[in-house]
């Protein structure tokens, strides 16, 4: 590592160290950093280009040092993380439901956090993981799936008569998590940015695009069953377009939406709804926009409210 | 190291009110239930110091006032007459008369009551004490019991417009009574007195042991406490110790009539007014405390909170809360703006935030300063 390295290296640590940023997950620490690198550029350039941090530098030289650093110092944090989520958070069992196959635990999570991990070394992939991450690691899927299994309404028959998943809740949890996990994948496929890939300027992908993914993504993913590969990308269509979208895929597009920007211990100001409860409900009403499917919405909109999250 | 100083200066000031509620309280109390003369005489000098502060405090707050040129500021919309109300009159009508008359032995107020007779001067006196009720609301604006300064303003107002009511009303009321000549409790006291030195000059034996006898009997249930005639005791209701321990100088009345001293006892009348007093004390902070309690936050509920979170969602590109709507309030003028805020403005702001991505940060170029120059 060379003394610039070291220079931005330093530098990024102190930022990520503010108090501005306390409460934030990994992931949106770096993206509030590239966002304040963005937006003051200008400025950034002006000092940081003096003797004392990168002469000589223009700004492209001396983002793109910073943005290396910042990625370097992320990862640092955040994939063993990843690694313990996948590797003592998930149980791909449930694959045993889908095709029979002889599996090892270790060698298939092993596989499958290599995979994520190629899906955080992407540019604009990494940022989407967000709502994967957040939403093992603070339970989402859990919390939201255990409620609905209780309730026995909507999102239960959804995924119990209309899906046919003939597994257990745990199982379809983790069926779930996998496909958030995965959803991400079709970044891969895409170009920087997200605008030029067959998007309708709401991030939701086009179905024939998600289909060629899903035959690239089932080739590295040869471990895992086809329909948990659709079922993660096409978390990232439009249920409007494709009303035969899977109750799994539909969940996982809402519980990554809610988790992306997710703080943890938020403080809710005094005559503000909480967090969950907010996003679901301008979710709904964006349903079309986004499109989520309304009806999930509404459910997992009750589910929130009556447990105050 | 301005600011710093500023602050102590406040949390003195602060103190100095909270000690000043206790001592007002208890200067009452102590009337009421006959505590030592030694006590009260020490809550009288604690209390002549406070109304010293107080008057140090307005006048310097005034000074600095006038040199900003925010006089008026200060004056009207800082509630200056707030500060005015609760010290120099105090100073001037209630502890430092009462004061000087203890340090003088009583000769500054009948120095004094030459021009305004004594028997005005302690009415005055017992008047203006309310005035130190007031001092509830310079409390009142010190606590920062919400983070609005609209629900501030607005439940200081309140606060200040009736309690100032409240006192004006008693002060002007108690005064009137007293420039009129209306019938009152002092009033009926003092004619009684009058009556029974009327009764003991005209009646009384002029032989020194068939008066002590006579005046034991006549004074059974009056408040006569001592007579003397040139000089002598004739009759005496308590011994000196008694007197000595929980008389002060306003808790008899001296009336020399035809060569005879009479002392009457006046310390009901003192109850009487210190019962008025805390009655109204206990009236006014709990008025208080309703408003801060209950008012001010239904205040902020309805009216200042919502507008708080729709304000952040405006300015804040991450902000996406919801202001919470309950459910009886709705149709109010402000739940409804917010219900526009919440099915209007965030779904929309939402979807402009999917098509471009938001690029305001919550890191400020402040925030990052030190460490650019530290480097």
């Amino acid at each position: 590592m060379n003394a610039d390295q070291d220079k931005a290296s330093l530098f990024v640590k102190r930022l990520l160290q503010n108090p501005s940023l306390k409460n934030l997950t990994p992931l949106l620490r770096e993206e509030q950093i590239l966002q304040f690198l963005f937006v003051n550029s200008r400025q950034l350039h002006a000092t940081l280009s003096s003797a004392s941090f990168f002469p000589g530098m223009n700004w492209e030289q001396i983002s793109g040092l910073l943005t290396q650093a910042l990625h370097n110092e992320v990862d640092n944090q955040l994939m063993p993380e990843i690694e313990g989520l996948i590797r003592d958070g998930l149980d791909f069992s449930f694959i045993q439901f889908l095709r029979e196959q002889a599996l090892s635990q270790d060698k298939v999570k092993e596989k499958f956090y290599s995979f994520v991990a190629s899906i955080h070394e992407h540019r604009e992939a990494r940022r989407e993981l967000s709502g994967a991450y957040n939403a093992a690691k603070f339970h989402f899927v859990d919390r939201y799936i255990d409620e609905a299994f209780d309730r026995n309404e909507y999102v239960h028959f959804e995924l119990t008569k209309v899906q046919r998943l003939k597994m257990g809740k745990e199982h379809i949890k983790n069926y779930i998590a996998v496909s958030l996990f995965l959803k991400p994948a079709i970044l891969l496929l895409t170009a920087p940015n997200r605008q030029s890939s067959g998007t309708g300027g709401n991030g939701t992908l086009q179905l024939q695009f998600i289909e060629k993914a899903v035959a690239v993504i089932k080739e590295k993913l040869a471990f895992l069953p086809e329909q948990v590969i659709r079922s993660g990308l096409f978390a990232n269509g439009s249920f409007q377009e494709h009303r035969s979208m899977d109750a799994t895929s539909r969940i996982a597009a809402v519980l990554s939406g809610l988790c992306k920007n997710y703080r943890p211990n938020m403080e809710i100001d005094r005559g503000a709804d909480t967090a969950e409860k907010s996003w679901l409900n301008v979710a709904r009403r964006n349903y079309k926009f986004y499109g989520y499917d309304v009806k999930l919405l509404d459910e997992f909109y009750k589910i929130a409210a009556e447990n105050g999250w | 190291m301005r600011n710093r100083t500023k602050s102590v200066l406040e949390s003195i000031v602060i103190a100095a009110i909270l000690l000043v509620l206790a001592q007002t309280f208890l200067e009452d109390f102590a009337v009421l239930i006959g505590w030592s003369w030694n006590i009260r005489k020490i809550l009288l000098f604690t209390g002549f110091f406070f109304d010293l502060f107080f008057t140090g405090e307005f006048l310097a707050r005034l000074y600095t006032s006038v040199y900003n040129g925010r006089s008026a500021r200060y004056f009207f919309a800082e509630r200056g007459w707030v500060d005015l109300l609760a010290s120099i009159p105090l100073l001037l009508l209630s502890s430092g008369p009462a004061v000087l008359a203890l340090l003088t032995g009583g000769a500054a107020v009948f120095a004094l009551g030459g021009m305004l007779n004594v028997l005005k001067v302690v009415k005055a006196v017992r008047i203006a004490r309310i005035l130190r009720l007031l001092r509830v609301l310079k409390l009142f604006k010190q606590i920062k019991y919400t983070n609005s300064i609209m629900a501030q303003r607005h439940v200081a107002k309140i606060t200040a417009m009736t309690v100032s009511l409240f006192v004006m009303l008693l002060f002007g009321g108690s005064l009137v009574v007293s420039m009129l000549g209306l019938p009152s409790v002092d009033q009926v006291i003092a004619d009684r007195h009058s009556q029974t030195v009327e009764r003991i000059v005209s009646e009384m034996p002029a032989e020194s042991r068939e008066a002590r006898n006579w005046l034991a009997e006549m004074t059974d249930s009056s408040d006569l406490l001592l007579v003397k005639r040139d000089g002598t005791t004739l009759f005496s209701r308590f011994d000196n110790r008694y007197y000595t321990e929980l008389f002060g100088p306003s808790d008899y009345q001296y009336i020399p009539r035809e060569g005879y001293d009479f002392f009457f006892d006046m310390r009901t009348l003192g109850a009487i007014q210190s019962k008025d007093n805390l009655i109204f004390f206990v009236i006014i902070v709990v008025f208080v405390l309703f408003l801060l309690i209950y008012y001010s936050p239904h205040f902020a509920l309805t009216v200042t909170d919502p507008i708080q979170v729709m304000r952040k969602g405006i300015e804040d590109d991450s902000y996406n809360l919801e202001v919470r709507i309950p459910g009886r309030y709705e149709d109010d003028d402000v739940y409804r703006l917010a219900d526009a805020y919440n099915r209007v403005f965030l779904p929309m702001k939402d979807r402009s935030r999917g098509t471009t991505e938001a690029r305001s940060s919550l890191l400020d170029f402040d925030d990052v300063k030190g460490l650019l120059d530290g480097e």
